[in-house]
């Protein structure tokens, strides 16, 4: 499970996230949707632990992501929306590296990746080299290799970003599954369809506050506009948008 | 532990990151023989070429100043010394720059952070990088002079594997203080203000060190006892060589030593280098990972330190609600009326890229600021001079020197300019101004810019040396057509081989164009001064009768002009053909 509490992250004058407070429970599928700079990445970089927050807390399966950091990334994965992979490795050579430094015994990265590999079509490329595939491969190795150590917490950033249908279909299948065995999913995306089709609950950040959260009906009921969540999107960042600017901050 | 838990043990994290790392090298390494056997041949041509011309380098001028009467020993240690301390200082400096790229620019970095790996154990990894990178170019400076030292000094065979050992020791200190400064940087400053502040550093400590060097006019009355008197004055001067708390001077002394058969004072040095190195190194890698973190989340998490000033955040505000009004460059390129709108567009767009972009002007500050210093220097020189044979030859010398600095900036940032374009190439090659005039527009905007400078620099040196009018035209011209030349081979064989799938300048220029340009440039300039030297009568003990520089100046032109005109039709003739 995920626990954002007050979290706040300023640059200079500029306050990116204003107190952000969630709790995601286990197995929650949780999208995260806003416009360009309204603190999604500056929120999935705290909750990684990538930066400090200014205040306030993250917390990932109880642990708290600045006390015991260690700690909370076994428990979790990171996709970002460029992942860095080895160029010159092969792509089993990387999932295989992934997993060591998860300590997965040897015996288990096979046998777990096998499905993997299997599911994701990367069978034809796991001996050549990565420099010289697709975006879109090189996309589905880095969610293989996440995938690999079953994390608790699977924080994705973009995820369809370069993905043919039928693969964006595998990711959105995988999540899914692992999210009903109990994986918390933390997904941030621009594109509204996603988070309609998959989310438990949908959050909409705007101006690095939360607009609205809750699941599509409730988020109906907060922005006051019926149908598709772009209606509800559109409203939400509207209204914040109108209000007077709570940053920067002196 | 039996074998089978052995063998199916998890590596820690150092182990796996040491394995890939070493997988990466050795397929890189192996990637050698899929590339082409020119490029390899040239290459390692070059990597030989160099260390056997600097190994005569060094073993002629310790030759040369060994043989200085009385003095001979004196003077060799004390180039030894300086020698020493000044690859610290550039290794320190060189430390420090890849250390912060390496630590807080870099992806794997990032990757790793969110991976189960210590904050520490990232950090170590990174010190080990850096220490690599940053040092083996200093190795491979080092290696021709302590080899043609040995020789020099009749060394016996323990000595090279004495200064392995000592070389080894001492680099770990540079790397711990360049990562230490490094962390620190990162945490109070963000990445334009500590450019600005390396480059302000650097221009700093060059104005110190042209001031503490400006040599002095010896008066007439002790001219009988000059000599003695300058040698005397250049010993006190390079004294700071052998401040006893100097890593180099550590350093130094252990070689000499241990070369004087001191084996217990060389032994000494070795273990105060090393108690010192791992002192140091054991503090970073205790301490330094907490550091590290929190400079990477400072990093990550700042506005610029400039946007702190209230004139900043003023000028931020104007440019937030006023409309563009364009700019400096813009303004300027609007008298040159006669150009079309869109090369002056393309003008501008250029000289932007180049202004914003640190590394470029800040790397040509540096390289024609220290030939500027050197050249102004020469005023000293010359009213010592009286021999017109000297004056000549070190015209010749700076019109070399002022062309290599062209010559490393083309290839280092005017090859890669085409390549660069890279995703962007479709906006400008779909445009109606066509790929060809983008082409022709950089070469000459690369020209025009790199004349001002290198006729400024010529025309400087010829003033210092106090050479007639008609030589400063005869060599402002000659480097006119060099620059010329340089910037074509430069423009054209980036466009004969583009790459566009790299965004890193220095890896397109690693490339085989990059490198054939430099050899290429390389090999013009030493032609070309060759030529005009050997054309010259100044250095004949009669002059000869008619024009006797007429061939030599001709052969010049025509060489010159091939270099420019045959890249620049092959790279036009491929870029027309490129499929965007």
């Amino acid at each position: 499970m995920i626990e954002l509490i007050h979290l706040v992250k300023k640059f200079g004058d500029l306050v990116a996230v204003n107190d952000i407070s969630i709790e995601i429970p286990a197995g929650e599928f949780f999208c995260v949707l806003g416009p360009n700079a309204a603190g999604k990445t500056t929120t999935i970089k705290m909750l990684t632990g990538l930066i400090k927050p200014t205040s306030g807390a993250a917390k990932v399966c109880g642990i708290d992501v600045q006390k015991d950091p260690l700690e909370a990334r076994k428990r979790m994965a990171y996709v970002p929306d460029f992942p860095f992979l080895y160029d010159k490795l092969t792509p089993w050579e990387f999932i295989r590296f992934t997993g060591q430094l998860f300590q997965m015994p040897d015996a288990e990265i096979r046998s777990r990746s096998e499905e993997l590999i299997a599911r994701f079509h990367l069978d034809e490329y796991l001996r050549k080299p990565i420099e010289g595939l697709s975006h879109g491969t090189r996309q589905r190795i880095a969610i293989s290799a996440a995938l690999l150590h079953r994390p608790d917490v699977f924080v994705i950033d973009e995820p369809m970003v370069g993905l043919d249908p039928q693969h964006a279909r595998v990711v959105k299948d995988i999540l899914r599954e692992r999210a009903d065995e109990g994986m918390t999913v933390f997904l941030s995306t621009h594109q509204l369809s996603i988070a309609e089709e998959m989310a438990n609950r949908i959050g909409i950040i705007n101006r690095g506050a939360f607009a609205g959260v809750g699941t599509l009906d409730e988020l109906r009921s907060q922005s006051g506009s019926d149908g598709k969540l772009e209606n509800c999107f559109l409203s939400l960042t509207a209204e914040a948008a109108e209000e007077p600017e709570t940053a920067p901050i002196a | 532990m039996d074998r089978t838990d052995a063998r199916n043990a998890i590596p820690s994290p150092m182990a796996l990151l040491l394995r890939v790392s070493l997988l990466q090298a050795w397929r890189k390494l192996g990637a050698i023989r899929s590339q082409s056997r020119l490029l390899s041949f040239v290459i390692f041509g070059f990597m030989v070429g160099y260390v056997v011309l600097s190994f005569l380098l060094f073993y002629n001028g310790l030759q040369f100043v060994g043989r200085f009467p009385g003095l001979g020993e004196v003077l060799t240690e004390r180039l030894l010394f300086l020698m020493f301390a000044c690859l610290f200082v550039m290794l320190l400096f060189s430390n420090l720059v890849i250390g912060y790229t390496n630590l807080f620019r870099n992806r794997e970095s990032t990757f790793l952070l969110t991976s189960p790996v210590s904050f520490q154990t990232i950090y170590r990894w990174k010190f080990m990088e850096t220490c690599a990178l940053a040092s083996w170019a200093f190795l491979f400076l080092v290696a021709p002079l302590l080899a043609a030292y040995g020789l020099h000094q009749h060394a016996p065979w323990h000595f090279y594997v004495m200064t392995v050992g000592l070389v080894s020791v001492f680099i770990i200190l540079p790397t711990s203080l360049g990562a230490f400064f490094a962390i620190n940087l990162a945490r109070f400053m963000d990445r334009r203000s500590f450019q600005v502040a390396m480059i302000g550093l650097a221009l700093v400590v060059l104005a110190a060190a042209a001031i503490y060097m400006k040599p002095e006019i010896v008066q007439e009355d002790i001219e009988d006892t000059r000599v003695l008197g300058l040698m005397d004055r250049l010993l006190v001067r390079t004294r700071f060589a052998h401040y006893p708390l100097l890593p180099s001077f550590w350093l130094s002394s252990g070689v000499v030593h241990w070369l004087e058969g001191a084996v217990a004072t060389a032994t000494f040095f070795f273990l105060v280098m090393l108690s010192y190195s791992l002192f140091f190194g054991f503090l970073s890698f205790t301490s330094l990972g907490a550091m590290f973190y929190e400079a990477t989340s400072v990093a990550r998490s700042r506005g610029g330190v400039f946007g702190q000033w209230e004139w900043f955040k003023r000028r931020d505000s104007r440019r937030r609600s006023l409309p563009d009004s364009g700019g400096v460059a813009e303004s300027f390129l609007n008298w040159l009326f006669w150009l079309p709108s869109d090369v002056r567009a393309l003008l501008v767009k250029d000289i932007r890229v180049f202004w914003r972009d640190t590394t470029q002007w800040g790397q040509t500050l540096m390289l024609f600021g220290l030939l500027g210093v050197y050249i102004l220097n020469l005023r000293h020189f010359s009213n010592q001079m009286v021999n017109p044979f000297w004056i000549h030859l070190v015209s010749y010398l700076n019109l070399g020197a002022c062309s290599l600095n062209l010559a490393t900036l083309t290839t280092r940032f005017v090859y890669p300019q085409f390549s660069l374009e890279g995703k962007r190439i479709w906006i400008i090659g779909m445009a109606p101004l066509g790929i060809v005039r983008v082409i022709r527009t950089k070469f000459w905007l690369a020209a025009l810019s790199a004349l001002v400078v290198t006729i400024g620099l010529m025309a400087l040196s010829c003033r210092m040396l106090n050479l007639p009018a008609d030589r400063t035209v005869f060599f402002s011209g000659v480097v006119s057509v060099m620059t010329f030349t340089l910037t074509g081979l430069a423009v054209g064989l980036g466009a004969l081989y583009p790459n566009f799938k790299e965004d890193n300048p220095s890896r397109i220029v690693s490339g085989f164009g990059g490198t054939l340009c430099l050899v290429l440039s390389f090999v013009y300039i030493v032609f070309s001064v060759v030529t005009l030297a050997l054309g010259a009568a100044w250095w004949k003990a009669q002059e000869a009768s008619g024009n006797p520089e007429a061939p030599y100046m001709l052969l010049f032109l025509s060489v010159s002009a091939a270099l420019l005109w045959l890249p620049m039709k092959l790279g036009m003739a491929k870029a027309r053909s490129t499929e965007l």
